[in-house]
């Protein structure tokens, strides 16, 4: 285990170098001057221009720059605005503090939703589609195949100002989601504040979870093995959990890390839907502002948490099925 | 197996039809018998005839996306610039109603939108199945370092946080055509989108292309092509893409509604398509404006998508199926 995790550790890192290298020369060798970009729409003079170069640091030739910017995650920087301490994934000038200050700021909700979201999701999602492939070909079956068809066809940006038009505007049932409240200060306003982002941020995700495990169970129901435990007269619980539950746990176990690493990188249709302050909404903000420095650090953030996830699943493969041999 | 499909494999002459058909004609025969599938066919075949048809519709009803009809006349706004009449202004003459604000009829931008939509989510399939056709290809049948190096990109873009990348580079790839400073013309926007989906949308395809050609290529037909003295690209042309057909088509009817709802999904963020492009996803950055007061406006776009979106998905699964009728439903 220890191997495999040194190895995969070190693949990451190899994966995260080129990501960060790929993402810094798009940022700033492609576009015809990333300064203009800073600019905004606005007609910036040469003086500021040169100001902003500077800032910036994109007065040297792009390898310098990369090499500035790896050496600052490592050593932290010193910018003309600033001190930027160790992890130093770059400095935000228009605001004036390190790049990672604002990421950890932001850190809470992004968290907050992506876990109550996928509490909601795995549970309903994995309980709909055991029922629905336990009672294949029922009525039952039926109506939770083409719900969640429909339900998975249905977009965030849709649902989203629905539920809120229905449920927090015209009823009252919900209040208006917040992420003003800490959940170690106030739990319970830190859940009601978060739930239809939650219900809403499930609704898309159950459809798709509860579609994968009906279809992975049914496959697993008509394995022999699974054939042979029944025929050896085991309780049809024993045989439905022990043995092809667990089988069917391997692809979904897959996509759950997927989509939990995409969701702590931001959920940016939620958090803009629900105007919560996360990740998502950072870096649509960053877009709209020109911040380059800021977006560069939640991009490497993001892939930091897909790469991450990559590994747990990968460690989760082995808890599940005892075949998988990790090294 | 049934006795009656042994003796039939048997003795093919004996039905006459089922002599000399290709798996396309095989498969089609299939698909036909499938009466979900023939039915979000059409669905989806409708979708396109209103995004192809658009300025005929147009010229048919009167009216065009860009008239601000509100403004024009009196009476058909209220001060805050809502409709007056109920239902988001719905009348005989404008069949959607109104944008709140602008006055303009929602079911000629709901076409046209529709149109965009559609056109951008199609050049972008094209683009990534050619991509990965090419890549795939190429990488499992040359082997070696082509393959090596193939994998190790498709590899490194799946790590990318992609909608964060599409959101990211849409403005990058923008000022590739335009200088940053001036505005940027609906025509740059709109290649933008599709240059930023195309580098991220052919993986998938890519990676499945690449392990059939590599299952293909030690298959006796292509070792008697080579024995024969086949050139490469006849081999890929004669023997491996013909295979490779159905995994292909089934990849781009799951692509396609993908496309269409992340591009929307840009748009909604602003970083899309803006005003006053008619645009799909669009609609929905303006309804989340006026939801509030005029939830109408929301229900057109939204309801259109799902049922799109859903006959797409249903029309995927009956290719798979009719490709592969082995499949478990």
């Amino acid at each position: 285990m220890l191997r495999f995790l040194m190895r995969r550790t070190l693949g990451a890192v190899a994966i995260l170098l080129v990501i960060s290298a790929v993402t810094f020369f798009l940022f700033y060798a492609i576009p015809r001057n990333p300064a203009l970009l800073a600019c905004g729409k606005g007609v910036c003079t040469e003086e500021q221009l040169a100001i902003v170069e500077h800032n910036l640091g994109i007065d040297k030739a792009i390898p310098v720059q990369y090499w500035e910017y790896m050496v600052g995650i490592f050593a932290g920087r010193d910018f003309p605005a600033g001190h930027c301490p160790a992890p130093c994934l770059g400095f935000s000038f228009r605001d004036n503090r390190p790049v990672l200050d604002t990421i950890m700021d932001r850190l809470p909700t992004t968290v907050s939703l992506t876990i109550g979201g996928a509490v909601v999701f795995l549970i309903l999602g994995l309980g709909l589609g055991m029922l629905a492939a336990a009672r294949r070909g029922t009525l039952l079956d039926k109506t939770v195949s083409s719900t969640s068809l429909v339900l998975s066809s249905m977009q965030i940006y849709f649902l989203g100002p629905l539920a809120l038009a229905v449920l927090v505007y015209n009823t009252g049932l919900l209040p208006q989601p917040s992420d003003a409240s800490a959940f170690t200060e106030e739990p319970w306003e830190w859940f009601k504040g978060l739930l239809l982002p939650w219900l809403v941020l499930a609704t898309i995700f159950t459809a798709n979870y509860t579609r994968m495990s009906r279809a992975t169970l049914i496959e697993q129901l008509q394995e022999d093995h699974v054939r042979t435990a029944k025929a050896k007269g085991m309780s049809r619980p024993t045989v439905f959990f022990r043995y092809a539950w667990r089988g069917s746990l391997i692809p979904i176990v897959t996509i759950f890390g997927i989509d939990l690493g995409a969701l702590f990188g931001g959920a940016m249709i939620t958090e803009v839907t629900f105007s919560l302050h996360g990740l998502g909404r950072l870096a649509v903000d960053s877009v709209t502002q020109s911040n380059l420095p800021m977006l560069m650090g939640v991009m490497l953030f993001a892939a930091l948490m897909i790469v991450l996830f990559n590994i747990i699943i990968d460690a989760c493969y082995a808890l599940i099925d005892p075949r998988v041999r990790l090294g | 197996m049934s006795s009656q499909t042994v003796a039939a494999e048997a003795v093919p002459v004996v039905e006459a039809g089922a002599v000399g058909r290709s798996p396309g004609r095989l498969m089609w025969r299939r698909f036909r018998r499938d009466r979900v599938g023939v039915i979000s066919a059409c669905v989806v075949l409708f979708f396109f005839a209103v995004g192809l048809l658009a300025p005929v519709i147009s010229w048919l009803y009167g009216k065009d996306p860009y008239t601000r009809y509100g403004q024009l006349e009196s009476g058909l706004l209220n001060e805050y610039g809502y409709p007056v009449k109920p239902n988001g202004g719905i009348d005989g003459e404008f069949w959607f109603g109104l944008e709140p604000g602008t006055g303009r009829d929602v079911f000629m931008e709901l076409v046209y939108g529709i149109r965009t939509s559609l056109l951008i989510a199609l050049v972008v399939t094209i683009l990534a199945t050619l991509t990965a056709i090419v890549l795939g290809i190429a990488a499992g049948y040359l082997g070696g370092r082509w393959d090596a190096a193939i994998s190790r990109l498709i590899d490194l873009l799946m790590a990318f946080p992609q909608q964060l990348f599409f959101v990211a580079f849409l403005p990058i790839i923008a000022t590739l055509f335009v200088d940053p400073r001036q505005e940027t013309p609906t025509h740059v926007k709109v290649i933008s989108v599709i240059i930023v989906l195309w580098a991220l949308g052919w993986m998938t395809l890519g990676r499945i292309l690449r392990g059939a050609t590599l299952s293909l290529r030690e298959r006796e037909f292509v070792e008697a092509a080579k024995v024969s003295g086949a050139s490469p690209w006849r081999i890929i042309r004669k023997e491996l893409l013909p295979n490779v057909v159905s995994p292909m088509l089934v990849q781009a009817t799951y692509m396609l509604p993908n496309f269409v709802t992340t591009a929307a999904a840009l748009s909604f963020l602003g970083v899309g398509l803006t005003e006053p492009t008619p645009d799909w996803g669009r609609m929905f950055a303006t309804a989340a404006e006026v939801y509030r007061s005029d939830i109408t406006y929301m229900f057109f776009p939204g309801v259109s998508m799902v049922i799109f979106i859903v006959a797409f998905n249903l029309l995927g699964d009956s290719v798979r199926d009719a490709f592969d009728p082995k499949t478990v439903r």
